[in-house]
């Protein structure tokens, strides 16, 4: 049975640092008590425990702009994340684990800002039919979460720019995301702000549970341990590197001819790929899947490989010579356009 | 569905089964399964991976949450199902058929229980 609640905020926007103490907390959460910690994380796509971040983000995109790339350790699917959306997280035992008292909770929050809510199938919560909470599941030992998003003002444009993919040409095991319509509850009452909304929230914790709140004592936090946590979650094995094998085709006409790629990912890394093309430059072409071989799944290394391409007889001196200056450099402004072309091909498509 | 007398059980809700050759298969029981709900995917450890009595080995996802798995023995993984990749809803179906590794080298076991005893923890869990 709860006896005992406690209540967690952080400034922290970097969201390995978030993930990494909401991990901690729901390891040391005590026998009896529930934990509500929240947070938020500055420009980020999460994606679920055993998702496909190719198929469900534009990671180069998202990167490019600044943004976050992290994989939650809970299940379901893929949410965007800005200083407009809070999140929050019940650490529990999983004897006290009570998903719709939890569920009160964030209902109750609400209704005290003046939104009527409903829990929506399972991991929804909306108003009037539109999504504003997505809620995900973790246990490991006795011990759980459950955590979800609270969309107060989020830019919208951007949850769209990089979780809209369409990537049809994308095989992959792993669990897909299922869209939903959202709206941010400043929406439905332009007078709510992250900060009262997370008063709401203390104060709705109270009452469901009926107990006092009080705050964590900061001397519970171990930063060593949060630290290790931190490097799992930033580390490129745990973001990229999960053993979900998939294939990823894409395609596109440029001015030099088609081409067409056809890439065999697994644990984040390169294990075969098919160029066809009828562009010029075949020595270039095929020498392209010899260097992208183990290469890591990400835009940046992959056009980091192919400019390891510099011709058969690139350093060659004699053979140049050989060649009327014409000639080679047309040759060379072909090949440095088509680099170009394929690395904004793999750009838009990773 | 009734937990086969042929098994043995962990507090965690694995089911072990001790083949003649000295390894053993491990499953979810049927309370497991049900508790979870469907599940859509499951994470095995790589053959030759070390696995410890009490550990996670692995995880599964189910509509409710992710939820780690427990080894009941230490040893060495010597064969996984590979075939619930592809089909996770076999855990939910056929539960007892579902293993999801063979460990061999066993040098370690959790305390288990026989299928009546653990029935009778199953009715405490559900108190």
């Amino acid at each position: 049975m709860i006896e005992k609640l406690t209540y967690c905020e952080t400034e922290n926007t970097y969201p390995y640092r978030n993930l990494a103490e909401e991990a901690y907390l729901t390891f040391h959460v005590e026998k009896g008590e529930c934990i509500l910690f929240l947070w938020q994380n500055r420009q980020t796509v999460v994606i679920g425990k055993n998702q496909n971040c190719w198929k469900e983000c534009r990671v180069s995109q998202l990167e490019e702009g600044g943004g976050y790339l992290v994989r939650r350790l809970s299940g379901g699917g893929a949410v965007f994340h800005d200083l407009g959306n809070l999140n929050f997280t019940f650490c529990v035992r999983e004897e006290d684990y009570d998903v719709s008292r939890q569920m009160d909770v964030i209902l109750e929050a609400v209704r005290l800002l003046g939104i009527e809510a409903e829990k929506t199938g399972r991991n929804d919560i909306t108003a009037d039919g539109r999504k504003f909470s997505g809620n995900a599941f973790y246990r490991s030992g006795g011990c759980c979460y459950h955590h979800g998003t609270l969309l107060v003002d989020v830019d919208q444009r951007k949850m769209a720019e990089y979780l809209q993919v369409s990537k049809e040409k994308l095989e992959s095991k792993g669990v897909n995301s299922v869209r939903s319509r959202t709206v941010n509850l400043k929406e439905l009452n332009p007078l709510i702000t992250v900060d009262a909304l997370k008063d709401a929230l203390r104060k709705a914790f109270g009452m469901v549970y009926s107990l006092p709140v009080q705050p964590l004592a900061p001397e519970r936090m171990d930063s060593a341990e949060i630290g290790r946590l931190q490097q799992k979650f930033e580390s490129h094995s745990w973001k990229y590197g999960r053993p979900i094998p998939f294939q990823h085709g894409m395609a596109q006409r440029f001015a030099w001819g088609d081409v067409q790629l056809q890439f065999q990912v697994n644990c984040g890394r390169v294990t075969d790929v098919n160029v066809f093309s009828d562009g010029m430059e075949q020595d270039f072409l095929s020498a392209l899947p010899e260097l992208w071989k183990d290469c890591p799944y990400d835009a940046a290394s992959l056009c980091c490989a192919m400019d390891q391409y510099r011709g058969e007889n690139g350093g060659d001196q004699a053979f140049s010579q050989t060649l009327s200056q014409t000639f080679s450099q047309t040759l060379s402004q072909t090949l440095s356009q088509m680099k170009e072309d394929i690395a904004s091909l793999l750009r838009a498509n990773l | 569905m009734m937990n086969p007398e042929a098994l043995q059980y962990s507090k965690s809700h694995e089911w072990v089964k001790f083949e003649e050759d000295g390894t053993a298969s491990i499953g979810l029981t049927d309370y497991a399964q049900n508790a979870l709900g469907d599940l859509v995917f499951v994470n095995l450890p790589e053959i030759g991976d070390a696995v410890e009595a009490g550990e996670a080995f692995g995880d599964v996802e189910s509509v409710k949450a992710v939820s780690d798995v427990f080894s009941p023995v230490s040893g060495i993984v010597d064969e996984i199902n590979e075939e619930l990749l592809d089909a996770p809803e076999t855990m939910n179906s056929e539960p007892y058929e579902a293993w999801l590794i063979r460990v061999k080298e066993i040098t370690e076991k959790e305390e288990l229980m026989d299928a009546k005893a653990y029935e009778a923890f199953c009715e405490s869990q559900e108190e």
